[in-house]
């Protein structure tokens, strides 16, 4: 019988070095660390599988990350030829470019993936991934159905891989302020957060289906969801306002403010008993996510009420103004947020992602002796590498990405059905609605399925 | 039965006959509110005509289909979007009834007279509420290059034995191009497949595009 023993870091070397001549990829860092782990000073060989929009500003970031000797990049895939063409030149010499995600999932010497595709591939593609043993970097809202996001714990528990969920409002330096500020006691015991948001916006230019443009894969950019027509408004970034693909404001920012909700409330692994949705529809166009909303999701033991609500621009809750030194600067995105109402107080926060700005008595409160301390994200990614490399939970890890997210599916359901929805998180399904329960999951067209 | 009797089972029938004329009426005055509704030059009341479709029903599915086909594409949005709300409003918890009668309408609308574009939207309305009657008008589209792909995803979905047992037979006939896609169905409901292995893990596209 052949027998096979784990090389050590000097065999691996000689071994190495006989066959770089003929081995065009980099040495994956795992070898030269535990086995299945990366070594605490070695690079971490990266991939990144959608490079438009938000992935090209991962690619970007992960540049400037591989200047500081964090990690190689080995590769860039996308559908769009141009937006392709266009990470090549960003990433640079010695950067393989690919079409398809397939081949990169194939690569041995990858360790992990940064994946920022539409929303309606990340489920397929960070199963995948980690199917293929590689550490993932997600973007939000992890899924688009509640059957996504069981797959994704799964494949991720199965594999061991490290994730982490693009939800970057956690890692925020004033996010780390407002956890710590709430959990001692500072407003009382919480019974309510609302979040707030801007309306959806409505499609004021349809147009008639069309062929695709050359550089566009659309078979590809559709994926898992079914065949339909190519149409102008369905990509790049206003995906966003398709139910099905993007979901909406609540699928695309709720995956940010209430993930700081879920994280500040200590509710991760929880979820609501009850969700009731309503909205207004877009009056014309392809898009048909709501334009106004209102959803109410109950939780119970503990007992708390979490709101979502899309308002008129001048119904939002005025910015705070500042100088621009907090921590976290200036408040540049003001339209969206949540106030937390408790028994002895209330506090504000605006955006979630990106920027997570907090109120000015929150960001000064000085912790006495004896008060409670909570989790300081040192970095989004510098969290997940921490992940990749000693096992350690992520901030955004996968139960709490697809916990956030299926508040984000739930409420968009109770909308597009016009009823409320009881849902059991223990047996994670809506329960007494046959029609809901089917459209817990969405069939997904071949070969691109979980 | 004694003439009072008969003069009394008369009447009744008479007055059922009126109460059913009646509610044909008043269904048929708000199938056309609706149709009339749905073609409106205005976006506002296209919308709310859509919006409040639910409650229409049945009968109006087939008019419904027909505006479908509309050249105004936001009257023809307008008309799929009632339809999908009435799918929505018959298949909410126990309204069996009403949910039965959306089916059978929408079972009709998936022959060959009706164009892909509606017949491929009529069986992801299936999807969600299709029972017994609805599984073999599906699966007879998995013979339909065009539309074989949605049916097969449509019988995936319907929680039922049959739409397996379905899938099963389909699986038998289908050329072999297709089997992969049905076989990754069966799988999905649990059935072992053998000779079509997954393939979600086969990359199959190359880029024209080197390296720098």
């Amino acid at each position: 019988m052949k027998t096979s023993h784990p090389l050590n870091r000097r065999e691996f070397l000689a071994a190495a070095g006989v066959a770089a001549a003929s081995v065009p990829y980099l040495m994956p860092s795992g070898v030269l660390a535990a086995p299945g782990r990366i070594g605490a000073n070695e690079k971490i060989t990266m991939a990144h599988i959608g490079v438009g929009g938000m992935g090209g500003g991962h690619l970007r970031d992960m540049v400037r990350r591989r200047e500081r000797g964090q990690v190689h990049i080995a590769a860039v895939c996308d559908i769009d030829e141009k937006r392709l063409a266009n990470a090549l030149k960003t990433a640079g010499p010695g950067v393989q470019p690919y079409h398809d995600y397939r081949y990169i999932l194939q690569r041995k010497d990858i360790d992990a993936v940064v994946i920022a595709t539409p929303d309606h591939w990340h489920a397929v593609q960070m199963a995948h991934a980690a199917e293929c043993g590689k550490h993932v970097y997600v973007e939000k809202p992890a899924c688009c159905t509640i059957e996504e996001g069981k797959a994704m714990v799964a494949a991720a528990r199965k594999n061991k891989v490290s994730v982490q969920v693009g939800s970057q409002g956690r890692s925020q330096p004033e996010a780390y302020l407002a956890h710590r500020y709430l959990v001692n006691g500072n407003i009382g015991k919480i019974r309510r957060v609302d979040c707030f948001h801007y309306p959806s916006p409505e499609d004021n230019n349809p147009v008639p289906d069309s062929d695709p443009p050359r550089e566009l894969d659309w078979d590809m950019w559709l994926g898992p969801l079914r065949w339909r027509p190519y149409n102008q408004r369905y990509c790049h970034g206003v995906f966003r306002w398709l139910l099905e693909s993007g979901g909406g404001q609540i699928r695309d920012r709720g995956a940010h403010v209430m993930s700081c909700a879920m994280w500040w409330m200590g509710a991760d692994g929880t979820g609501p008993v009850t969700v009731e949705a309503t909205g207004t529809a877009p009056t014309k166009g392809l898009w048909d996510s709501a334009v106004l909303m209102d959803v109410t999701y109950t939780f119970e033991n503990p007992d708390w009420v979490l709101t979502w609500r899309q308002m008129p621009n001048d119904q939002l809750p005025p910015a705070e103004e500042r100088t621009g030194n907090e921590p976290g600067g200036k408040i540049t995105r003001p339209g969206y947020g949540a106030i937390y109402r408790g028994d002895r107080g209330e506090f504000i926060h605006w955006g979630g992602d990106g920027g997570t700005w907090i109120e000015k008595k929150a960001r000064e409160w000085q912790p006495p002796a004896g008060a409670k301390d909570v989790y300081r994200s040192p970095g989004h990614k510098e969290d997940w590498f921490n992940g990749i490399k000693t096992g350690a939970k992520t901030i955004m890890n996968i139960e709490a990405g697809a916990g956030v997210a299926n508040l984000c599916v739930l409420g968009n359901l109770s909308y597009i059905l016009g009823r409320k929805l009881r849902w059991n998180q223990a047996k994670q399904t809506i329960v007494g609605d046959p029609q809901a329960q089917r459209m817990m999951s969405r069939p997904q067209r071949h070969p691109y399925h979980l | 039965m004694s003439k009072n009797n008969r003069e009394r089972a008369s009447l009744a029938t008479g007055a059922a006959g009126v109460i059913a004329a009646t509610a044909t009426a008043a269904q048929s005055d708000a199938v056309n509110a609706l149709i009339a509704g749905i073609r409106d030059t205005s976006d506002k009341v296209r919308t709310q005509a859509w919006l409040d479709a639910g409650q229409v029903g049945a009968p109006a599915v087939i008019p419904l289909a027909d505006v479908m086909r509309d050249d105004d594409l936001e009257v023809a949005r307008a008309a799929k979007r009632a339809l999908w709300k009435i799918v929505r409003h018959a298949g909410r918890p126990r309204a069996n009834k009403e949910k039965r009668a959306v089916e059978a309408e929408l079972v009709e609308l998936l022959g060959n007279d009706q164009p892909v574009s509606v017949r491929r939207e009529v069986i992801w309305m299936l999807s969600e509420i299709g029972a017994r009657n609805a599984i073999t008008p599906i699966a007879r589209l998995i013979a339909n290059k065009e539309l074989r792909e949605d049916a097969r995803m449509a019988l995936e979905r319907i929680p039922t034995k049959r739409a397996v047992q379905a899938l099963r037979y389909r699986f038998k006939k289908a050329p072999k191009d297709f089997k992969p896609n049905i076989a990754q169905s069966l799988r999905k409901r649990g059935v072992e497949v053998e000779g079509y292995p997954c393939q979600k893990l086969v990359p199959k596209k190359q880029t024209n595009l080197k390296p720098l």
